[in-house]
């Protein structure tokens, strides 16, 4: 359900706006693609923390890249800027290994932040269902961050994101038998590491 | 079934990822293939789990704000090192050459020089001298060419004919400069200054612009700020009230909702504005015939900005069951109890942050709202608000329309509705339980709320045995009552499960006692707790001695009456390590009965006694008794 309303603020006019100086309809697009985009990151990245800087990367580009911007889909845009973000930022990270204490605290104890958002989402069973749901959390978890980035990408764009296999390409910049290629390979390798319920 | 499909196979098909022709080979196998499907079905299991991060992310105000500030300074140019271009070689070549020439005609440079400083100032530097307006004019002439655009688009007037109304187009060329400004406003303060901007002098006109049914483009307007819910649970019924800020412009607004894939019934839908609302008129809530599941607002505004809206409507799917954890203390005279509340989501909508309130009690309703939400265009009765009447008139089209009682009371406005939670609290056919703070309550998920805790109530431990009722073995109970002296009494408690626990030891570890399920319980009232078989209480009940006696013989010379005299031996023994206090319960399966106990005893009711015992630790107690029974016209007598 979507509450919307029919005013001058499409997608097409709100980036037009942007380029003409309006930091409100910068917001807009913010605000109106940002839980999107950084859900994404997040399942790309595995870490909120690198998300979120992720996220500000993103829209950083889009505000500098935004006369480039040519249409007609603003939401595969901004998805193929978040792709490219995201995987220059998974090649650096991977250079450059930094360990949080935190993180490292978050791998250890079940109860800490990093699981906390399965763990106080569905505090309906007890504790031990808690702690064995946590665990099945991080399993998928560990599972994802196993693939290759462009198997990621694409397992994250057409299951998580719900995008259409041509959006998928179009946001890769690849064919769709390609993106198929990649899904497949992503759900063969995950079949043998997601935990059985 | 030969040629089972392969996992691949199987895995191509789920997702799609196959040709049609496989697609459709694949399913004609499993339509027929008993052990594909349960194969599929195992590999579907599997890939569920990764809904475990389905979870949605939310985007703070402070990243939002962080990403527009960002969004504030210059764009990045991008520097490419000089030395790593390709025309490194051919441009140092040229200035080589340049110089050399240089060096070789120093006349022709000193000339050029000359010149050049011959030459008067530029025009700009000159009109920079200038003061005021016009100094501005000129040096604005990018960005105003930015706004005229801006304004051609929006269809306003050109820059020029808006000579006297320069002051809201300047403020667009003045906040274009500011994006690269990072001293400037924020975010918000340009829609304020945007909701300005607005064609404020052109008159509105009187007729209100058509809707069209076509799917023209429509934008997500911004999230809810607050969402409140109350959900009635006896009738799948839950009331959500949405405050929402939305930017209307000045004239006429069309303001879509749409409500595909959820259970909400159109027809209850409300809109008010909760600020200027003499200014903003709720014209009409059409349903346009070709765009299924949504619904428009005509909203006549003499004002132009952000406004807070309030939406209410009636959804189902939306339901919540109380259960209940008890812990008694080691002595088993005290217990504390957390009462927690389970709500479930199955409306098809998410609700962030949503304060929640649960009805205890029973509701009327004339109609099942998931019924209601499934309703094909155009959505049967007419439900739909009028605007522009009274409210009074409001509800009684409510009522004549769909849904009575419930609906009429909470179909008002905001006011309205909080003053109708005090008011059944006073009829006690309901009761109202909110839930502090917020609540993030998703889709398809469920979620345990603590509802009160309550510690030390006085309880009392009871064991019961009645063969009649529970066969051969004692039944534990737990009695308290829910009034203020057992720290309770605050609310009604509503029915669900109870679990009690134990303390085990002394380190705090718990034991599970037993668990029942209770019904509702009004203030004040007492409550027992079944929590099943005590395994630590034997209790053998023996037949010691029968006979009968004073037979009476009617003219016949046949039996017309007798007694019957048994004498019972109760052996109770308790190997808990508590004294416990138990209630046995004999029956005789007659009205006429005397019976001869050195233990006293009460009468239950007409066919029933009832023993009292308290036994002590790792103790063992008989209890003997002797019935007598009066049977045929020997009842008689006993009436005597």
């Amino acid at each position: 359900m979507e509450l919307m309303a029919s005013m001058e603020n499409t997608d097409k006019s709100l980036i037009d706006a942007h380029r003409k100086g309006d930091p409100a309809a910068f917001g807009e697009l913010v605000r109106r693609y940002g839980d999107g985009i950084l859900g994404y990151l997040i399942r790309m990245s595995g870490n909120r923390e690198q998300a979120e800087d992720l996220f500000q990367e993103t829209f950083k580009r889009v505000h500098e890249k935004a006369h480039t911007f040519r249409g007609p889909q603003f939401k595969g845009w901004l998805f193929r800027i978040a792709t490219n973000v995201a995987l220059d930022g998974i090649r650096r990270s991977k250079h450059n290994k930094a360990i949080s204490l935190n993180q490292q605290l978050d791998y250890d104890n079940p109860n800490s932040e990093q699981l906390g958002e399965v763990v106080t989402a569905d505090n309906s069973c007890n504790p031990s269902e808690q702690a064995s749901k946590a665990e099945q959390t991080e399993q998928v978890r560990r599972a994802i961050r196993s693939l290759p980035s462009r198997q990621r990408a694409t397992l994250v764009l057409a299951y998580y994101q719900q995008l259409s296999y041509t959006d998928v390409a179009e946001v890769l910049g690849c064919s769709i038998g390609t993106v198929k290629t990649h899904m497949f390979r992503a759900l063969r390798s995950l079949a043998d590491k997601l935990p059985e319920i | 079934m030969e040629n089972h499909l392969t996992e691949n196979e199987l895995i191509e098909y789920q997702f799609k990822l196959g040709s049609q022709e496989q697609q459709n080979a694949s399913s004609e196998h499993l339509a027929g293939c008993a052990e594909c499907r349960q194969r599929l079905e195992k590999l579907n299991k599997r890939f569920a789990t990764l809904d475990l991060l389905r979870e949605d992310a939310h985007v703070s105000e402070e990243l939002i704000s962080q990403v527009m500030a960002q969004a504030k300074q210059p764009a990045r140019q991008k520097v490419v090192p000089f030395y790593k271009s390709s025309w490194f070689g051919a441009v140092a070549a040229v200035l080589i050459i340049g110089f050399v020439l240089l060096i070789s005609n120093p006349d022709t440079d000193i000339s050029t020089k000359q010149q050049l400083a011959e030459e008067p100032e530029p025009k700009g530097r000159t009109v920079r001298k200038e003061s005021g307006a016009k100094r501005e004019a000129e040096t604005a002439l990018p960005t105003r060419m930015l706004a005229q655009d801006a304004d051609a688009k929006m269809g306003l007037p050109p820059a020029d004919k808006l000579a006297q109304e320069e002051a809201p187009t300047r403020i667009v060329a003045k906040e274009t400069s500011d994006l690269t400004d990072p001293t400037k406003g924020s975010a918000r303060d340009v829609t304020a200054v945007e909701a300005v901007i607005a064609p404020t002098s052109k008159p509105i006109p009187e007729q209100p612009p058509f809707a069209p049914a076509s799917a023209i483009e429509l934008v997500t307007m911004p999230r809810r700020d607050k969402v409140q819910l109350t959900i009635y649970n006896s009738a799948d019924l839950t009331l959500v009230r949405e405050r929402r800020n939305l930017t209307l412009k000045k004239g006429w607004n069309w303001l879509q909702f749409m409500w595909a894939n959820t259970l909400i019934d159109p027809t209850s839908l409300s809109l008010e504005p909760l600020e200027q609302a003499g200014k903003i008129d709720i014209q009409q809530l059409v349903f346009p015939a070709r765009l299924r599941e949504l619904g428009r607002w005509l909203i006549h505004s003499e004002i132009s900005g952000q406004v807070p809206f309030e939406i209410t409507y009636f959804t189902s799917g939306l339901s919540w069951r109380a259960f209940y954890m008890g812990t008694l203390s080691q002595d088993e005279k005290t217990m504390k109890m957390q009462g927690y509340v389970r709500i479930g989501n199955n409306s098809g909508e998410d609700y962030e942050n949503a304060q929640t309130r649960l009805i205890v009690g029973q509701v009327h309703i004339l109609d099942e709202i998931a019924q209601l939400a499934r309703r094909q265009y155009p959505y049967d009765r007419p439900g739909m608000m009028k605007y522009g009447v009274s409210l009074n008139e409001r509800d009684a089209d409510i009522i004549n329309g769909a849904v009575k009682g419930v609906y009429a009371a909470w179909a008002k406005s905001p006011e309205e509705l909080s003053r109708k939670d005090i008011k059944k609290e006073g009829l006690s056919e309901y009761f109202l339980y909110t839930i502090e703070g917020t609540e993030t309550v998703p889709n398809e998920w469920g979620k345990r709320l603590l509802s009160f805790e309550a510690e030390d109530i006085s309880v009392e431990s009871l064991y019961k045995y009645d063969e009649q009722r529970w066969g051969n073995q004692a039944i534990r109970f737990v009695k308290f009552a829910n009034e203020e002296e057992h720290n309770l009494g605050q609310t009604p408690i509503p029915n669900g499960d109870v679990k009690i626990y134990g303390h085990a030891d002394e380190q705090g570890y718990l034991s599970y006692v037993g668990g029942t399920s209770i019904k509702y319980i009004p203030v004040d009232e007492e409550v027992e707790l079944n929590l099943g078989p005590a395994r630590l209480v034997e209790i053998k009940p023996k037949l010691m001695d029968f006979k009968t006696e004073n037979y009476t013989f009617d003219n016949r010379g046949n039996v017309s009456g007798w007694d019957e005299i048994r004498t019972w031996k109760i052996e109770i023994t308790n190997t808990r390590t508590l004294p416990i206090d138990i209630e046995i319960t004999r029956g005789f399966g007659t009205a006429y009965w005397t019976l001869q106990s050195e233990t006293p005893y009460e009468k239950h009711d007409a066919s029933h006694a009832r023993f009292m015992l308290e036994l002590e630790p790792r103790s063992k107690q008989t209890l003997e008794y002797t019935v007598r029974t009066y049977h045929g016209t020997r009842e008689e007598s006993f009436r005597q």
